[in-house]
């Protein structure tokens, strides 16, 4: 990224074949709507060129990265999408109602599903914290530094965040169960 | 150092321990605490399930779309960037510094004394005749023999022509054909009368002694430039109209370039679109029409001009 920042923008091409990966997963598991979080990731490579003298070198790249994603994420929520997670607990209740549950791949199938369900119905907050230390394996110190607040907090807040989610899990399944 | 937490302390601990992402302190704190807490082994087991089972789910592929959609961003990102550099100080001074070679230094410095060269000289030749006073002896004069009275009064001609006021220069123009009617130097001062004086009369009065000249090439040609040097219908007309006299083919060039100013006097219009049509009609082509600015002397002109403009 430093080259990058020097001049050498061509650069950015390495740093999107290595990130857009992860990035589209952090959208994905924040808003869980595929063609947006394309937008998304499109949107923070762009605030990674047009704001590349940001990055001072000091911090880690992916912090940084995370940081513009952050607010990418932000501002595009405010743009009022409805997240897909929000959007169809009713559509997804349905089909799972529908399939045959009797399969134990389905069944896994199905659990997964659930999870994701939960996941979008935590609170941006707690999700943000699972999806940074789960899905983009960054070590608390490094949430911390992105969220500006201490390690012990960032512990607090996924240690809740998990309990959270296993309501919401265990509120869902029943809800689908007793659908059938 | 705390072997001995309690449960509280210990939970939220355990999503670090599972990811291994607690200091060595702190995880030997954690498995002291859950060797001797079923509680808390069981809250750990707990929390590994719905850990892993997070792990699964999964992330799906971005579309194809995204990676050209990068790489078409980041072009034309380029190309801003690019652009945004060579408006930029920065990329103008970059530029500047690649096209210059020492050897540019010298070929500067040496058109730029050429240049202060000219000027000094150039600001000399126009100043002369200014600071020459009625009594000093006149300029011109120095290349001719003082006693011919004929060039004496030549020069007392073309010091007249150059007098502020414009009776001075009406008496010099008509003084012009008793003097030396065929004398360059008077033929080229009363040209430039012509085209130069600002007064309008001076002008006409110019373009009378003139036409009684025309046998002079000089003069011709002269006359033609003059066509479109003039701003004033009464010389544009005047001039049309001597055209016609004189059938001359090559003013039907100057003429046409007349017609194309703007703010062209209604009548001097349609007089020079008649002027032409009779040029073209009643003589033969010309075998040769030479554009009529090739055909200046600008030795002689600019010799002059200073004397004649001030």
């Amino acid at each position: 990224m430093l080259q990058v920042k020097a001049g050498q923008v061509e650069k950015m091409a390495l740093l999107f074949e290595r990130y857009h990966r992860p990035l589209y997963g952090f959208f994905y598991h924040s808003n869980g709507h595929p063609a947006t979080s394309e937008d998304l990731v499109q949107n923070v490579f762009y605030r990674m060129l047009k704001y590349r003298h940001t990055f001072t070198g000091e911090g880690e790249f992916r912090t940084w990265m995370y940081h513009l994603a952050r607010n990418v994420l932000a501002d595009a929520a405010k743009k009022n999408k409805p997240s897909a997670h929000h959007q169809d607990i009713a559509d997804w209740a349905e089909k799972l109602a529908g399939g045959p549950t009797a399969d134990a791949g389905l069944q896994q199938a199905q659990d997964v599903e659930l999870l994701h369900q939960a996941l979008g119905q935590l609170s941006a907050e707690q999700r943000e914290v699972l999806v940074l230390s789960r899905f983009q394996e960054l070590k608390y110190e490094q949430i911390a530094q992105l969220l500006d607040t201490t390690v012990g907090a960032v512990k607090v807040r996924a240690h809740r965040a998990l309990g959270q989610l296993k309501n919401i899990y265990l509120k869902l399944e029943n809800g689908s169960k007793q659908e059938l | 150092m705390e072997a001995n937490r309690n449960c509280e302390s210990v939970q939220p601990e355990l999503l670090g321990w599972l990811a291994g992402d607690l200091s060595a302190a702190d995880q030997r704190a954690v498995e002291a605490h859950l060797a001797q807490c079923p509680a808390c082994q069981q809250e750990l087991t707990a929390v590994r399930q719905l850990w892993d089972a997070l792990g699964t789910v999964p992330t799906p592929e971005p579309s194809e779309q995204l990676r050209p959609r990068f790489y078409s961003m980041l072009a034309e990102f380029q190309a801003a960037e690019v652009q945004k550099h060579r408006w930029s100080v920065a990329g103008l001074l970059e530029r500047l510094r690649e096209w210059w070679q020492p050897a540019y230094a010298l070929r500067l410095a040496y058109s730029v004394a050429l240049l202060v060269v000219g000027l000094v000289v150039g600001y000399g030749l126009k100043g002369r005749p200014e600071t020459v006073g009625p009594d000093s002896p006149p300029l011109a004069a120095a290349s001719q023999p003082a006693s011919n009275p004929a060039a004496v009064q030549q020069v007392h001609l073309l010091e007249q022509l150059a007098n502020p006021s414009a009776v001075q220069r009406l008496k010099a123009v008509s003084n012009a054909e008793e003097v030396a009617p065929t004398n360059e130097r008077v033929l080229a001062a009363l040209l430039s009368t012509l085209n130069q004086d600002p007064n309008v009369n001076v002008r006409l009065a110019a373009l009378e002694v003139l036409s009684s000249l025309t046998e002079e090439p000089m003069v011709r040609q002269g006359l033609i430039k003059s066509l479109t040097q003039q701003d004033s219908p009464l010389v544009q007309s005047a001039l049309a109209d001597l055209m016609v006299q004189l059938q001359d083919r090559r003013s039907v060039r100057p003429l046409r370039k007349l017609l194309q100013q703007e703010n062209l006097n209604q009548q001097v219009k349609s007089k020079i679109e008649q002027s032409i049509e009779t040029l073209s009609n009643d003589q033969a082509p010309h075998p040769s029409t030479p554009p009529t600015s090739h055909e200046t002397h600008p030795d002689i002109r600019s010799d002059l001009a200073p004397t004649v403009a001030a």
